[in-house]
């Protein structure tokens, strides 16, 4: 097929005409090298998509979006190829009781890890505190803290800096930058006392003395 | 943040997009709608930028979240990313709908009030923030020509043909042209650090 690169570019952005379309479909069948070159052009046009205004979406939105599901456990054409009955006599209970199960003892895995690496038993553990969406915060009676949880990775030239503010003062004392990811296990570069502010911002380039980007997360270590 | 702010469940809100889609299939509408609430405004965004109509751009996304709870179970994890799936699904709805309405003609884009998106959690509106700027730096990088045929052909829904009739130019050109401005715009991107092989969501490192 002749310009089928070309046509794979178009193809990514819904812009081929139906003839064309369907022989491109007919040719992405059977060849896994554009296949490829069609996943990165879709890439490139996803991104396309952020330079839209942006706007809010209206808040009844996300109930008609849930509601258009269906009820929790009742299937419409979603699972047609299971048997009627079977699935939804027990994946609804599965999900609803095994991953809350498995997230903590991910946390509780991270948390004893962490204390390994550091030398430190757990009972030397002062404090677990909930850092927003991030995870959890574990703090030693040593002074040491270490974030532990999961982050967006940081976009490109920006790295996540965490902050800490002691208690009583208004001027965050820069802790360290990282990456994000899956599994982070941060420890702090400056000690953390009960009471004081823990912050996390997503910081431009690789970060530095005192705070330029959004916060992202925040906890204060209990007194 | 307001009280339209969205419940957040403790559980899903640690979970990839991968993980969240791996859920979805089977049937979790809490990580359903914690993928709702991270694709909601970049999804409803691009809907109102190609349709140009509120109702219209809810009607699409409905469609488009519809599908993706529909078709959880055949994404291949291993061929590219949650949110670039989520966006295409949006976006062929989006210009299907277009098509189908004829009302991309509206000539002057009536450019949609930038309003903070509240209701995203505050690490993905920064994140996306930052995404929009890279995005519209590496569009506004390219030559004129390159930049006028991927915003009407992704934006206003015109077919490659159409583009030959509205720019007076051979179709072929329009091929060659359409061509480029995607490797353009990939190199831009890859330049400024986004790794168009990976996803506008994740990080070089």
């Amino acid at each position: 097929m002749e310009h089928v690169d070309e046509l794979i570019a178009a193809h990514a952005l819904h812009a081929l005409d139906p003839e064309d379309e369907r022989a491109v479909e007919a040719h992405l069948a059977e060849c896994e090298r554009c296949r490829v070159q069609l996943r990165e052009m879709q890439s490139v046009s996803a991104a396309i998509a952020l330079s839209a205004p942006a706007a809010e979406p209206p808040a009844e939105l996300r109930d008609r979006v849930m509601a258009s599901i269906g009820p929790a456990v009742v299937s419409t054409a979603q699972h047609e190829e299971q048997p009627a009955g079977r699935r939804w006599s027990w994946w609804p209970r599965f999900s609803a009781v095994a991953v809350p199960v498995l997230a903590v003892a991910v946390l509780a895995l991270a948390v004893w890890n962490v204390s390994l690496r550091n030398g430190q038993g757990s009972q030397d553990i002062a404090a677990v505190t909930s850092v927003g969406n991030v995870g959890s915060l574990v703090s030693y009676q040593s002074g040491d803290a270490t974030l532990v949880g999961n982050l967006r990775p940081a976009p490109a030239n920006h790295t996540y800096e965490a902050w800490v503010i002691p208690s009583g003062q208004s001027v965050p004392l820069a802790a360290g930058t990282f990456a994000g990811g899956d599994g982070i296990s941060f420890t702090l570069t400056k000690h953390a006392s009960p009471g004081d502010t823990i912050v996390i911002t997503l910081e431009p380039g690789s970060g530095g003395p005192s705070p330029k980007g959004p916060a992202v997360a925040k906890t204060v270590l209990p007194a | 943040m307001t009280d339209r702010t969205p419940r957040r469940d403790p559980i899903t809100e640690h979970l990839s997009d991968h993980g969240l889609l791996a859920l979805v299939a089977r049937g979790d509408r809490d990580a359903f709608a914690r993928l709702y609430d991270l694709y909601a405004a970049p999804a409803y965004s691009l809907a109102l930028r190609v349709v140009r109509d509120r109702d219209l751009a809810a009607d699409v996304v409905q469609d488009a979240f519809l599908a993706i709870w529909n078709q959880a179970s055949k994404f291949d994890s291993s061929r590219g990313q949650p949110s670039t799936w989520i966006l295409t699904v949006t976006h062929h709805k989006a210009v299907d709908t277009v098509r189908r309405e004829e009302r991309r003609r509206a000539e002057a884009i009536d450019e949609a009030r930038e309003t903070p998106d509240a209701s995203a959690p505050v690490e993905d509106q920064a994140w996306q923030g930052v995404a929009r700027e890279q995005v519209r730096a590496a569009m506004s990088k390219l030559p004129d020509p390159h930049r006028e045929v991927l915003e009407l052909a992704y934006f206003a829904g015109y077919t490659q043909s159409q583009l030959a009739e509205r720019l007076a130019v051979p179709i072929g050109t329009v091929k060659s042209r359409t061509f480029a401005a995607m490797n353009a715009l990939r190199e831009l991107l890859a330049a400024s650090g986004m790794h168009p092989e990976q996803e506008w969501n994740t990080s070089t490192s």
